[in-house]
């Protein structure tokens, strides 16, 4: 597996495609600016956010049995996953009772993280994404790169020509309104022959037993309300206490994620259809041990809107992939350590610390915080790369000796202004893609000896 | 030990400060003109607004509306699929939310819960006195009562997930006219 860097050279190797990721992103950020700003209030409601969702943290068991014995009363079936296995393995069970093998499924960070797709296709069960930036990065045996915004690492050309390889669209036509269109009459086919359809959840409220889906397309529901059963699939963290909490997060969530003033459909799913089964799976995967991770805890208020991608500068100019995640960017350096220290160990060194995540985070996050927090155990740990241990301790040396510090410096000077070749070559990092600054001809401390003596 | 009892016990053990429940939100701003308001956010997610009377003087501009596509109001019913070839369905709404352009519809009020996604084109009716401000409102006034599934719908279904390309009509209805009447 390549590291983030690694893959980040990658995906820069293009530059007028990174300018596009770039520019794209940053204008889904603006969005979210001008949309929050249309609530005068939005100070005050992430403040709230944040508090309903610190409280639903150190009150989690019982809001967790609050909600199951609210939603069997409702005719919900509940079920509990303590990993990604259970997970697929109950998800397996529930479909194979009914013998069918084929099922519709709607976006699910979840069910993604489960790695639930390559498990049911093993088992033979043909999974039809119906998100469309799902469906497009199914179709080409990708993983999504966004968590609102699959497909977002795509261009409508390649779109198209993947559509013309799995629906059969004229090669070369990569309009995206015929290509929607395209989509619409393949998964509608899918929607009514489906008998099972998989949601994930947005949010699950433990005095009433329902969870709420949101989605712009109509795909949860299109599935959901045709199939004879329906499994939802969701972190024990998305629970909220109370319906009126739905106000709240409600307002947040697409104002945050896409800049709109809310979602097309906001869903609230109480009780199964006549005739239908409604389950819901509660899984843990690991969330548990972050719980307990005091500096680590907060990341669980997370909603899932994706603000802290479009705008860090890190995300926008590296794409979702090279994070080797389910979940990207910023959040995601901060959720990955939690699963597997070692096999994450570069993600928390993705980032420069700016800070924007956390100002843009709706459910405030200290999320560059964490990314430090997660740098100093990992150091400490002894997980991040020899090359990184040993100039962090040199550096430490030169920072802590004040005579060496000026040689040093003046040494830095000298090999810049006569020998830049020493620097300006492929095997200094700070050179790619940069020119080395010029040196300046006498350190701070010299000039101020001179000047103000 | 069962996975239930496993994580519960996971998660008792972990030793955190308590938090308390913040309360009620309560929005203290509110745009001067809710039915403005509402105006506006329909304009914003794409959909038509006819302001008339009553239901009837809306027909006529209906026909204009859809002049080929037939229009059809449904009793409650049980297969979901026989709504697959429905042009153009019409609905009445519970209430609308101004700041978003959100209405409420339930199962007290939908002939099947598929309806308002399965058909091509959909009309809801709604009642000026009907709307509220904002979320906060909208909460307050649906209490805890369950009906078994409701939807907060605000506009056409859409998509942007080609090239941030914003297309129309993606798996729900296509278009969205609400006819708003007075009383």
């Amino acid at each position: 597996m390549l590291s983030h860097a690694e893959a980040s050279e990658k995906f820069i190797a293009n530059q007028e495609r990174t300018d596009w990721h770039d520019d794209t992103l940053w204008f889904v950020r603006a969005k979210r600016d001008k949309a929050s700003k249309l609530i005068p209030e939005w100070e005050a409601l992430r403040e709230h956010a944040s508090q309903i969702k610190e409280h639903m943290l150190s009150n989690l068991p019982q809001y967790l049995l609050e909600f199951e014995v609210n939603a069997q009363a409702n005719g919900i079936q509940v079920h509990w996953a303590k990993d990604a296995h259970e997970h697929n393995e109950i998800v397996y069970s529930i479909i194979q009772k009914h013998g069918d093998k084929a099922l519709v499924k709607s976006k699910s960070m979840l069910t993604e993280e489960c790695h639930l797709n390559a498990f049911l296709e093993q088992k033979g069960i043909d999974v039809v994404d119906t998100d469309l930036g799902e469906r497009i990065v199914q179709f080409r045996n990708e993983v999504p790169s966004h968590i609102v915004l699959p497909a977002i690492h795509l261009k409508k050309e390649d779109v198209g020509e993947t559509f013309h390889q799995h629906l059969g669209t004229p090669k070369g036509n990569k309009d995206p309104q015929f290509l929607t269109e395209a989509a619409r009459i393949h998964l509608r086919e899918k929607f009514l022959a489906a008998k099972v359809a998989i949601t994930g959840v947005n949010f699950a409220v433990a005095e009433t037993g329902e969870f709420v889906v949101c989605t712009n397309e109509g795909n949860a529901d299109m599935g959901a309300h045709l199939s004879e059963v329906h499994i939802a699939c969701m972190g024990i963290e998305k629970i909220i206490p109370k319906r009126q909490d739905l106000g709240v997060f409600l307002r947040l969530l697409a104002r945050s994620a896409t800049g709109q003033l809310i979602t097309t459909y906001s869903s609230h799913f109480a009780k199964p259809r006549e005739g239908q089964e409604m389950h819901i799976v509660l899984v843990d995967n690991g969330r548990s041990r972050q719980l307990a991770r005091e500096e680590f805890r907060n990341s669980l208020k997370c909603i899932r809107c994706a603000a802290c991608f479009n705008t860090c500068p890190v995300y926008r100019r590296s794409g979702g992939h090279s994070y080797h995640q389910p979940v990207a960017g910023p959040i995601g350096s901060i959720l990955a350590p939690n699963f597997d220290k070692k096999a994450n160990v570069d993600l928390p060194f993705a980032s420069t610390l700016c800070g924007s995540c956390s100002n843009v985070c709706p459910v405030k996050i200290n999320i560059h915080e964490q990314l430090w927090f997660w740098r100093q155990d990992l150091m400490k740990e002894g997980l991040a790369p020899a090359g990184k241990v040993i100039s962090m301790k040199l550096m430490a040396w030169v920072l802590s000796n004040p005579s060496l510090f000026k040689w040093a410096g003046a040494m830095g000077r000298k090999v810049i202004s006569w020998a830049p070749w020493l620097v300006n070559n492929g095997l200094n990092p700070w050179y790619k893609q940069r020119e080395m600054p010029e040196a300046p001809k006498q350190s701070f401390q010299e000039w101020y000896k001179s000047n103000r003596s | 030990m069962s996975s239930r009892e496993e994580i519960l016990k996971a998660l008792q053990g972990v030793q955190m400060p308590a938090k308390a429940y913040p309360g009620t939100f309560t929005s203290q701003v509110h745009g001067e003109d809710t039915l403005a308001d509402f105006l506006h956010s329909m304009q914003v997610v794409s959909t038509t607004v006819l302001q008339v009377q009553d239901a009837s003087e809306a027909q006529p501009l209906l026909d204009e509306h859809f002049p080929k596509l037939q229009r059809v109001r449904l009793e409650k019913l049980s297969d979901g699929l026989s709504l697959a070839h429905v042009d153009v369905l019409e609905i009445t709404g519970d209430f609308g939310v101004a700041e978003n352009g959100a209405i409420w519809l339930d199962d007290a009020i939908l002939p099947h819960r598929v309806a308002p996604f399965i058909c091509q084109h959909l009309v809801i009716y709604l009642s000026k006195k009907n709307l509220l401000p904002t979320m906060q409102e909208a909460y307050i006034r649906l209490g805890n009562q369950l009906t078994g599934f409701g939807v907060f719908l605000s506009g056409p279904s859409k998509t942007a997930d080609i090239e941030q390309s914003l297309v129309i009509g993606a798996h729900g209805a296509r278009s969205l006219v609400v006819v708003l009447t007075e009383s």
